[in-house]
């Protein structure tokens, strides 16, 4: 075996597995915390990258930078539907399995105004250091996947401290220990959730980009990264950041080894078959842990 | 609770005034679109209630039925190239695939019944993903290409009312055996095993063992209407029989009418089939869909239990509120 080409692809997967990480953060977030297994959340990811894409094409304004717009916006959006949608299932006993059924819903509403808006032509991001390269011996690396990669691990690091540090961060952590005895202590259960909600659905606009950076995209990619969200959240344990950031890592370093040595048509039935293994194995994850 | 019929005799008069005008129907040669669309309805009424059999009665929401359908499809197809089967042989062909969908969901389910809930509608979720990139990407299989089948040396017309009434035969069958569920000591475990499966168990319901029974029985119909599917449209292909929104229709078939009980699927079927139909003429298909993603919302909110039992609340003057989401799943 070549290991300049391993060492090679080892790299790409550790920047493949960062934008899995940054979606998968707020996906698993939301699960853990709120008990809301988002199917849309891969949906609002994508709605991230083609903001990104827009605003790149029409006034050249850099992907990272176009979060200051997406950010916000996915986060109010998210409000909307946290405070109409989900909050009229949250009393029903299988809050789990009709919150899946009903984020169903609104992704195949958000794909099909994808469709709508920016048809179904397959895109990628442009930028002006697209295709420069960084060499470092034998190895280089691409700067839109550096930049990629930097976002993540801002991004997963942001709400790492913001669940550790903050008042907020720290109220959303009681609200998915002990819901009630949260209340009891004057933590605003449904503020909170609808906090959680925004923050997971703003991070995975984050997602998106950093994903856009690496792959092209059209509406309906989102059906393969949630096959990812899952994987991330099932290797890295529900409502676990870190363990989702570290699952991330493992994912990717795996799909970027196997990319270099198998057809690629091939590795997404690995990716499907390693998830079913995990899933058979260990349910609830390869790292136990908490918010 | 299931929808029994207080006269059994009754309801036989009645299915039977609703089954022989739709079985005459295609012999009186109406347009072909009509009986696509009937056989459209035959179809999913078949997918849908033999989900129920799982999802419904045993609160196991598999989201990748699509994968007997497809599977059933296959084997179907492989049979008829690869024995040289006569039409008559090749829709008899059909029951063998059937119980190859049932034995690789008695396999499968195995390992994947022990998971619950969302685990489970990930795991096959997955494995619908699964069969369908490895079909894709095995040669002998069709691959990307997809697989053409002979079509029978008769008119067009009669090979569709043949295969029309072979549907509608499949339909019965799958209806029946739901309601003999519905009835039967085998549907009181399943319903336990939704209730509380570890209560089940100690009542000594065997519940593995009961679960891997519904599982192989609701893919055994998927799998034979797969396979007269496949003969019907003479060609397959794994981005038609595996198609992951037909997993969801089914889902969301079920639940419409109200699973648990065998007619909800039945309604479900015939009117969420029909109002597709309704929006894919009228609008266009991004919008069909986004009415469609409106409806998946409404139902979770408004009727969790489904529109029978919402219509049966209805007139008690109580609306389908978010308390009476305790039946779902």
């Amino acid at each position: 075996m070549n290991s300049v080409l391993v060492l090679q692809s080892l790299i790409s997967g550790i920047m493949m597995g960062s934008a899995y990480a940054l979606l998968g953060v707020g996906f698993s977030l939301t699960w853990g915390v709120m008990k809301v297994i988002n199917i849309s959340h891969s949906a609002f990811g994508l709605i991230g990258a083609f903001l990104a894409y827009t605003l790149l094409k029409w006034w050249g304004i850099d992907p990272i930078l176009s979060l200051a717009v997406s950010v916000p916006l996915l986060f109010f959006v998210a409000c909307l539907v946290y405070r109409f949608l989900i909050t009229p299932i949250t009393q029903a006993k299988e809050v789990i399995v009709a919150s899946m059924i009903l984020t169903f819903g609104v992704a195949i509403i958000l794909e099909n105004l994808m469709l709508l808006i920016w048809s179904p032509d397959p895109r990628l991001l442009t930028t002006s250091y697209t295709s420069k390269v960084l060499v470092l011996g034998p190895l280089y690396f691409q700067y839109p996947r550096m930049a990629g990669f930097l976002m993540s691990a801002v991004g997963v690091l942001v709400i790492h401290f913001f669940l550790k540090k903050t008042y907020t961060g720290k109220a959303v952590r009681a609200c998915w220990q002990q819901p009630d005895a949260a209340q009891l202590y004057g933590v605003n259960l449904s503020r909170i959730s609808m906090i959680t909600f925004g923050l997971a659905v703003s991070s995975a606009g984050a997602g998106g980009v950093s994903m856009a950076f690496l792959y092209s995209f059209e509406p309906h990619t989102h059906n393969l990264w949630l096959i990812y969200l899952f994987l991330v959240v099932i290797v890295g344990g529900v409502g676990n950041v870190l363990g989702a950031a570290l699952a991330g890592l493992i994912i990717g370093v795996i799909t970027g080894l196997s990319l270099a040595f198998l057809p690629y048509q091939w590795v997404n039935l690995l990716t499907f078959g390693l998830l079913m293994v995990i899933l058979v194995i260990r349910p609830h994850g390869l790292f136990r842990g908490e918010v | 609770m299931p929808f029994r019929p207080n006269k059994i005799p009754g309801s036989v008069i009645v299915a039977l005034m609703l089954l022989v005008p739709l079985a005459i129907f295609p012999w009186l040669g109406p347009p072909v679109y009509f009986v696509s669309l009937l056989f459209s309805v035959f179809l999913y009424v078949v997918l849908a209630t033999s989900w129920n059999i799982i999802g419904g009665y045993a609160g196991y929401l598999s989201f990748g039925h699509v994968a007997f359908f497809g599977i059933g499809a296959y084997a179907t197809a492989l049979m008829m190239k690869g024995l040289n089967l006569s039409p008559l042989w090749t829709i008899l062909s059909s029951i063998p695939a059937g119980g190859i969908a049932a034995l690789i969901a008695a396999i499968v389910g195995y390992p994947c019944l022990r998971l619950k809930g969302p685990y489970f509608a990930v795991i096959t979720f997955c494995f619908a993903f699964v069969v369908d990139l490895g079909i894709k990407n095995l040669d002998i299989l069709g691959g990307p290409e997809g697989l053409w089948l002979k079509s029978m040396d008769l008119p067009i017309n009669v090979t569709r009312a043949i295969l029309f009434e072979v549907m509608m035969v499949i339909m019965i069958f799958s209806i029946a055996s739901s309601i003999w569920i519905s009835r039967s000591k085998f549907g009181a475990g399943l319903r336990a095993i939704k209730e509380d499966e570890e209560v089940a168990q100690t009542m000594a319901i065997n519940a593995p063992m009961l679960k891997i029974q519904a599982f192989a029985l609701s893919a055994f119909f998927p799998g034979m209407a797969g396979g007269i599917y496949a003969y019907y449209l003479t060609y397959i292909h794994t981005d038609i029989v595996f198609d992951v929104m037909i997993s969801i229709l089914i889902v969301l078939m079920a639940l419409f009418g109200g699973g648990g009980t065998w007619l909800g699927p039945i309604v479900g079927a015939v009117v969420l089939t029909l109002v597709n139909e309704g929006l894919s003429t009228f609008v266009k298909a991004e919008l069909a869909r986004i009415i469609y993603g409106c409806l998946f919302i409404g139902v979770i909110i408004f009727m969790p239990n489904g529109i029978i039992e919402f219509f049966k609340r209805g007139q008690k003057g109580c609306s389908g509120q978010p308390g009476a989401s305790d039946n779902l799943a």
